[in-house]
């Protein structure tokens, strides 16, 4: 008995320091909120009590709706993309056999700058004349000996791989000599044939607006699309960790049973790969979400680059009715977007977890 | 630092039996850069004997960052210095909050629209300590080498528009003027037609005289004369000036500061606003930043004794003879240093003519605040960019006003 109270006591105190924060800056935070969420209360004057008025405030506010939008879609297509593509990377990550170690370092660093710091930096790059900009003017005007270089390499690979399979049997399409081989032919051809000038490069003179810029691009302002770019470039590599520490745990005798019952590369990626780390993907996907939905320091550094309906997200527009700028502060109203941001949140992951990707491996 | 020696001589002038104040320590903030030496400099070179007679320490807190929040947090926490920096931009949300101490002293010495800005319910809360308007700063250099003549105080809108076209065209990689799509710059051709911000009942009208300024701010890229600053990689006019990227620029006196360390020996020459062509009239922006002491504070008295030894007439003149800023009294306007021939002296007497322009208003919006020039931001972004035409951008800027001020 006198053990039992000694270890319940050990364990309580265990748990009293997380419990301690948790009511201090969470519970507490959010019952206070929410109190203030039904009040008008600009900081300095005591709190009166409207009832509903700043939630019927919010819904008639268009700049609220246009955040709302703004950031589900962000969230949508952040979250999407930075998971497949940490998935591929890892994939990629985990197969190669050299310098294995330098290639996930590199891969990794854009993770460890802050995003600050990267949003410093890009807003150089997309500059309306800036490196972006530049690539795809570059595109855009090398365009006939880039689509020559592809037609080339297409038909030296071809050309390869059938002579090839004359002669031995199961030569893959994708053979990576003979790609090499075809890639290196291919782009001897498009530099002779560009030097003979047979080739035209197209004028371009392009000025693209990635960030200043009112224009939509499907449910998205241009602007989100950009931050967006920026946001997976950083976010990717840590995901990709957490998938290539998933891809260790799986069992290699899974993959040998799968290609000796003659299973291809895709199909084995398919139906072992993906199912195997839906734990993973779970974590992934749900941290992705949650970290998409309160984006915040991103728009908040773009400052005036942007106009301010292109990328004001919740998390902003919270902030913009807390410490409006020239104005008294409306905690009111940023308490009620905050907790409409916060349910939405726990909304959109149970739903995730319901619907989409499942928390236990099949 | 400081306060050893203030402390010393405040100790002494105990002995004589003097202070009005037993030893008070007065906390007062403002923001970094420059304003640390103003202030600095204020209280060892001009006040310290003064503050030290009185029986006042001082300490000074400079903040880096967003000055605003901060002071705003620290009156909601009561931890605000007693004595402290508001900008006309947003010191309506501190005087309607109740957190200012209203000023005792006399104020009869400071220029009338300057205590305009700083007034709230009819009560003075703040001492204006400097103030910036806009003005043409414009490189000779650029304008000898492409022969044109420079801008002068006798241009209009127009006159001013040929000018900068002439330039690029003589000197292709040197644009005219780097322009922001920002009210803070606009404003000030806008305000020249006569138009106001808010008409008698409150609301934002953009009439024809604001649509005739709109135009002619958004023509000129299209004109040749000038280039948005984003793309020329710069994020604001004073940078394009620096780099010898355009020939002029349209800003305030903090621009000469910044050339200071930018581009030391540039040869710069300073003309006031150009005339509307139409009515012939000047428009203008008043930048100003007060002193106000904390309505909370338990030495408001010494806190607004600092902020009179901080304004006085020869506080001001030392300021605008290191020329840091630019005297709110009116009695330093012509002031013999104002008269100089260098640079900044000439730059500064025009910055301070622009006080009297025809149409000046402050860089204040009654309650909406800063969220105010967003409409007007967005159109001009939009227009100049060709993302829209001038009618729908400012027929959505128009309906943006009448929610906003519906409220």
């Amino acid at each position: 008995m006198s053990r039992r109270s000694s270890e319940e006591r050990s364990g309580w105190l265990f748990v009293l320091p997380f419990t301690i924060s948790m009511t201090l800056f969470f519970v507490y935070a959010i019952v206070r909120t929410a109190f203030y969420s039904f009040t008008d209360y600009d900081l300095f004057k005591a709190p009166s009590f409207v009832g509903l008025s700043n939630y019927t405030a919010l819904i008639s506010d268009e700049l609220f709706l246009i955040a709302l939008r703004n950031t589900i879609g962000f969230s949508f297509i952040v979250t999407t993309v930075q998971t497949v593509l940490a998935l591929a990377l890892a994939a990629l990550v985990n197969h190669a056999v050299r310098a294995r170690g330098l290639i996930r370092t590199v891969f990794y660093l854009p993770s460890i700058m802050s995003s600050a710091a990267m949003t410093l930096i890009f807003l150089w790059l997309f500059q309306r004349d800036g490196l972006m900009t530049a690539s795809v003017s570059a595109v855009l005007a090398y365009r006939r000996h880039i689509l020559f270089f592809f037609a080339g390499l297409a038909a030296l690979q071809g050309a390869l791989v059938l002579n090839a399979r004359r002669s031995y049997e199961g030569v893959s399409i994708f053979d990576p000599f003979f790609l090499l081989v075809a890639a290196a032919g291919a782009l001897a051809l498009a530099v002779v044939c560009a030097l003979a000038g047979l080739l035209p490069v197209f004028d371009s003179d392009l000025l693209i607006s990635w960030l200043n810029t009112q224009r939509h691009f499907l449910f998205m302002p241009v602007t989100l699309w950009s931050v967006a770019l920026m946001n997976v470039f950083t976010t990717v590599p840590t995901l990709m960790l957490l998938f290539l520490a998933g891809l260790q745990s799986i069992p290699s005798a899974l993959y040998d049973a799968a290609e000796i019952d003659g299973a291809n590369a895709f199909q084995r990626f398919r139906h072992i790969t993906v199912p195997a780390l839906r734990p993973v993907t779970f974590a992934v996907v749900t941290m992705g979400v949650i970290g998409t939905l309160q984006m915040f320091d991103q728009v908040a550094i773009l400052g005036d680059a942007a106009p301010f309906a292109s990328r004001v997200t919740l998390a902003y527009y919270i902030y913009e009715n807390a410490f409006p700028a020239g104005a008294s502060a409306r905690i009111g109203m940023a308490s009620a977007a905050a907790l409409v941001l916060g349910i939405l949140t726990i909304a959109v992951v149970y739903v995730q977890k319901s619907v989409g990707v499942k928390e236990r491996a099949e | 630092m400081l306060s050893r020696p203030a402390r010393a001589l405040a100790a002494a002038t105990m002995l004589l039996g003097l202070p009005a104040f037993a030893d008070e320590t007065v906390r007062i903030s403002g923001w970094g850069g420059s304003e640390v030496a103003i202030v600095h400099g204020l209280l060892t070179n001009v006040s310290a004997e003064k503050l030290a007679k009185e029986g006042i320490t001082v300490k000074y807190e400079p903040v880096d960052g967003d000055f605003s929040q901060f002071i705003l947090n620290g009156l909601s926490a009561g931890t605000a210095p007693d004595l402290f920096y508001v900008d006309v931009f947003w010191a309506r949300s501190v005087f309607s909050a109740g957190q200012a101490a209203p000023v005792t002293q006399d104020a009869s010495g400071f220029a009338a629209n300057l205590l305009e800005a700083f007034t709230y319910d009819g009560k003075l809360y703040a001492i204006p300590k400097d103030f910036n308007t806009l003005a043409v700063h414009f490189n000779k250099d650029i304008f000898d080498d492409a022969g044109v003549a420079y801008p002068s105080d006798d241009d209009t809108w127009t006159t001013l528009q040929e000018k900068l076209v002439a330039v690029h065209k003589a000197l292709p990689e040197v644009d005219g003027l780097c322009i922001v799509p920002e009210y803070a710059r606009f404003g000030a051709f806008a305000l020249s037609t006569g138009w106001t911000p808010f008409d008698g009942q409150g609301k934002t009208v953009l009439d024809e005289r604001f649509r005739r300024a709109f135009d002619f701010y958004t023509g000129l890229v299209k004109s040749g004369a000038a280039v948005m600053a984003a793309d020329a990689g710069q994020s604001w006019a004073g940078g394009c000036l620096a780099s010898e990227r355009a020939a002029i620029a349209i800003e305030g006196a903090w621009i000469i500061s910044a050339l200071r360390d930018s581009a030391p020996n540039m040869n710069l020459g300073t003309a006031r606003m150009p005339k509307d062509p139409e009515s012939g009239k000047r428009g203008n922006i008043v930048f100003t930043v007060g002193w106000t002491v904390n309505a909370a504070s338990k030495v408001s008295k010494a806190a607004a004794k600092v902020a009179e030894l901080l304004t006085t007439e020869e506080a001001q003149q030392w300021v605008l003879e290191q020329g840091l800023a630019l005297p709110s009294r009116t009695a330093l306007a012509d002031n013999p240093w104002l008269r100089g021939g260098q640079p900044e002296q000439m730059a500064s007497r025009v910055i301070l003519e622009g006080l009297s322009d025809d149409h000046v208003a402050p860089y204040f919006f009654g309650d909406v605040g800063g969220s105010w020039m967003q409409p007007i931001n967005a159109a001009l972004n939009s227009v100049i960019l060709g993302e829209a035409d001038a009618d729908t951008a400012l027929a959505s800027a128009q309906s943006a006003f009448d929610r906003m001020l519906a409220k």
